[in-house]
């Protein structure tokens, strides 16, 4: 082959991925639209303002927010499995120290910040101590899971504050605060994933490692960072998921990780790393929350709707998953 | 050439089976077409016994398809393919195998958590009631290699072994799973890539003592290699076959004029462009005892603006090391380098790259690129690191212009700065490493094995290219396996042994180079 002719395979090959590439696209679209005309047509409730704004919305928050703060170390190819505990400690931590210690709107940075210290502790335990993320995230999970628990003595804690509480339960021209947050959120994880070092690295150390350490990359404060944002994001989620119920039961946040995962992978972004990003871990989200949601208003029993989600969850992961990426790494 | 009349006359023969002189392997008129480009067409070769056929043409030439023809992986769209006088189909290597015709791959092919005798025996294993016959696997392993006179423990785990043992493992297994046949077929592609001079001998020696028992294809881009080891020469060169050869009739020089098509002189290495002494700028680079534990130093010099400065050296020599030293990547190193006025002591490479060195890996797939990631992304990834002033936010235009400029300036033949760097020939891709430094216009760079796998077209881009940065004050640290292209293109050549450099580096200023001898014998 000639050079033009080799440039011209090259153009031919891409258009043959890019087919694929559509149909792996548009997936997560179809599952979506297919759930809510379903659930249009089967239920009344479903499509109506009421419905869509004050549950689908509200309650895709929290795992929105976990979901995005699971993508970055999933896109540098490590895992945090440890976001459902870092929900339920901040939220705890948050009740607490309005009620007990009274510090008002405080409160919030400070749990924020508990968030931020476990996912630096995760990155730093799995960056300079070489343990696989799986490993010490799992552990985490558990740990905090543990101190959350003693701080709320095993029942559920409460605070009285209205103030604060409208961050969370208010609304601007009719959209619901929560939302809002969320939708801010979303969009500051784009410009981070796309228009920042941070992002650029992220993916890059979810392709090859030594290729980013060899350009002159900090390596080990990368992969860091992802953790930290991690932590920040589960923190907002706690906080926000308080605020909203003025309390923190010893189960809040439980039942998060895995919708939180299949939402990820579902939107595109392969447990292999290097590839998808935030940008469309929305669209994971808002099938599980309309699935969840079609499934209330059904009637179904909320047991066998746990069995319903786990088969959805393990079929979207197997479509969404990237053939070609995984070939790469083996 | 010549060799019209050779091959009708094997035709003849062929013709006639009863004759007796069947070919080992033949194919007549293949053509595979990729949507509307032609890879191959109308090729015909045939092989005898005992021969050792090389295969040469550029990147895109066709040799892949060919061998990926050959071996079963691909369906041709015409064409037919014939093992001893018989019409055979492949539609899977294992297929092709039963006939005896194999490839060991130019990546090696091993999976190397496993011991060399389950590697050979992967995919066939012996068992009995669903448990693996390990002691007689082993045994018959050990007898089987040693049998080939190939030197390896089959009971080690393939990772212990050495770049060239587990190539040899290659091709212990090529002759393991074509051992039905009589007359095994094995084609090697591109087996010397990655080989240092000591390896490349192992297996010109074993392809030679093998010779009786098998006929072999070898491809490659280094023609002094295929002139040495080759009976006869096949020419791919866009998707045709335009030469075939014996060896007595060929010469690099032929070679190289039927593969490209334009005539290679002394040019090659641009030597008349080279650096005079004279104009060497101001020294930019200055090592001082540097140490590396027992296996680098202690090595000293100092390099000037402008300069590209050879290191060459037997495989442990610790050329690469060194190289590795300079970029920063080595955890501990006594001494120090200063580079423009900085000196650094025990530098990461974060430190070198501040200080302005970037290396460019000898293994540009698993070191020197994301495959996955795009040409943009590949070119700007060193020069993310201090956009806006350290702020965390990217130049996104500023990317996109040094890209764009990249491609122009090295001709990175790519649809577009956002296409994959997966989907672009080695060449190409190798180019993309080099302009990652150059959109962060690095004053040093420490090259390792630049050409390493990248056809004659794109070396001798990359050769314009050294001798345009010399000419910009950029200097070069130019380590490299093959002699001739590291004489040609230094202005100083130090040899490495044992972790130091041997007496004061070669002078290789233009009509002063050292011969390949006089490196040789610093070397062992």
């Amino acid at each position: 082959m000639s050079t033009s002719n080799l440039s011209e395979w090259i153009t031919a090959q891409r258009e043959q991925r890019t087919l694929h590439d559509w149909i792996q696209d548009l997936g997560p679209f179809v599952m979506l639209f297919g759930l809510m005309i379903t659930f249009t047509f089967t239920t009344e409730r479903f499509f109506t303002e009421g419905n869509l704004l004050d549950n689908v919305a509200k309650n895709a928050v929290t795992l929105l927010l976990v979901a995005l703060a699971g993508t970055f170390p999933i896109l540098q190819q490590s895992i945090d499995l440890s976001v459902e505990s870092v929900v339920l400690l901040t939220g705890v931590v948050t009740v607490v120290l309005i009620s007990q210690f009274g510090l008002g709107l405080l409160a919030i940075p400070l749990a924020i910040g508990v968030g931020m210290l476990a996912g630096l502790f995760n990155g730093i335990v799995f960056t300079k101590l070489k343990v696989p993320s799986f490993l010490v995230t799992l552990g985490t999970l558990s740990v905090m899971a543990g101190v959350g628990k003693i701080i709320t003595g095993g029942s559920t804690i409460t605070f009285r504050n209205p103030a604060i509480r409208t961050i969370s339960t208010g609304d601007v021209l009719g959209i619901p605060n929560l939302v809002l947050w969320g939708l801010l959120i979303y969009v500051g994880t784009i410009v981070l994933a796309f228009r920042t070092k941070f992002g650029r690295y992220c993916f890059a150390l979810g392709e090859n490692e030594r290729v980013v350490e060899l350009a002159g990359a900090k390596v080990d404060r990368y992969k860091i960072y992802p953790f930290v944002l991690s932590g920040l994001l589960c923190g907002i989620a706690g906080v926000l998921l308080t605020l909203r119920i003025s309390s923190a039961s010893p189960n809040i946040g439980s039942g998060l990780l895995l919708p939180s995962i299949a939402a990820i992978v579902m939107g595109g972004t392969a447990l292999t790393g290097g590839v998808g990003g935030p940008h469309r871990t929305i669209l994971g989200v808002l099938v599980i929350a309309v699935l969840n949601n079609g499934m209330n208003l059904l009637g179904i029993d909320s047991f066998v709707q746990e069995i319903i989600l786990g088969l959805v969850v393990v079929a979207a992961v197997a479509l969404s998953i990237d053939r070609e990426k995984i070939d790469v790494v083996k | 050439m010549a060799s019209e009349t050779y091959t009708e006359e094997m035709n003849a023969d062929q013709a006639n089976p009863a004759g007796g002189n069947d070919h080992s392997f033949r194919v007549e008129g293949i053509s595979k077409s990729f949507r509307h480009v032609q890879a191959l067409k109308d090729v015909s070769l045939a092989v005898d016994h005992g021969e050792v056929i090389g295969l040469v043409g550029e990147n895109g030439a066709g040799k892949s398809t060919l061998l990926n023809i050959l071996t079963g992986v691909l369906e041709a769209d015409e064409g037919q393919l014939y093992v001893d006088g018989e019409a055979v189909t492949f539609t899977n290597p294992r297929e092709a195998a039963n006939y005896g015709v194999s490839l060991v791959h130019q990546e090696q092919d091993v999976i190397t958590t496993m011991r060399g005798y389950e590697n050979l025996y992967l995919g066939r294993e012996m068992e009995q009631f669903g448990v693996l016959k390990k002691e007689q696997m082993r045994e018959e392993a050990q007898a089987f290699v040693d049998d080939l006179g190939i030197n390896i423990d089959v009971d080690e785990r393939v990772r212990n072994y050495t770049f060239n043992e587990r190539q040899m493992l290659e091709i212990a297994k090529a002759f393991h799973v074509s051992q039905k046949s009589e007359n095994p077929v094995i084609l090697l592609d591109e087996p010397t890539a990655g080989l240092e001079e000591s390896g490349r001998k192992i297996l010109f020696d074993l392809v030679n003592d093998l010779r009786d028992r098998a006929t072999f294809v070898f491809v490659s881009h280094e023609l002094d290699e295929v002139l040495q080891i080759s009976d006869r020469i096949y020419v791919l060169k866009d998707g045709e076959r335009v030469d075939d050869t014996t060896v007595a009739e060929a010469t690099t020089e032929s070679l190289q004029q039927a593969m490209v098509g334009r005539e290679t002189a002394d040019e090659y290495y641009r030597v008349p462009d080279q650096q005079r002494e004279a104009d060497l700028g101001e020294t930019t680079m200055t090592v001082d005892e540097v140490v590396h534990e027992d296996t680098v130093g202690p090595i000293s010099f100092s390099l000037r603006e402008g300069e590209i400065f050879g290191i060459v050296g037997v495989e442990g020599s610790g050329k690469q090391r060194f190289g590795r030293l300079l970029a920063g990547d080595l955890d501990t190193m006594q001494g120090s380098i200063s580079v423009d006025g900085t000196t650094l002591q025990s530098p990461t490479v974060s430190d070198m790259v501040d200080a302005g060195v970037g290396y460019i890996p000898k293994d540009r797939k698993s070191e020197g690129l994301l495959l996955y990631q795009s040409v943009l992304v590949n070119t700007s990834l060193a020069m993310v690191r201090d956009m806006n002033g350290n702020m965390p936010l990217l130049d996104l235009d500023a990317e996109e212009e040094a890209t764009l400029d990249a491609i122009e300036e090295l001709s990175i033949k790519t649809p577009g700065p956002n296409a994959l760097v997966h989907g672009l020939s080695g060449g190409n891709q190798q180019k993309v490493v080099i302009a990652r430094w150059l959109a962060q216009e690095t004053p040093v760079l420490v090259m390792d094995n630049v050409t390493r796998g990248i056809d004659v077209g794109a070396k001798e881009e990359v050769y314009r290219l050294c001798r345009e940065l010399t000419d910009q004050g950029v200097s070069i640290v130019f380590i490299g396996d093959e002699l001739p292209e590291v004489i040609g293109m230094s202005n100083r050549i130090a040899v490495m042994a044992k972790g130091e450099f041997v007496g004061e580096p070669f002078d290789a200023s233009p009509g002063n180079k050292p011969t390949e001898e006089d490196l040789i014998q610093e070397m062992i």
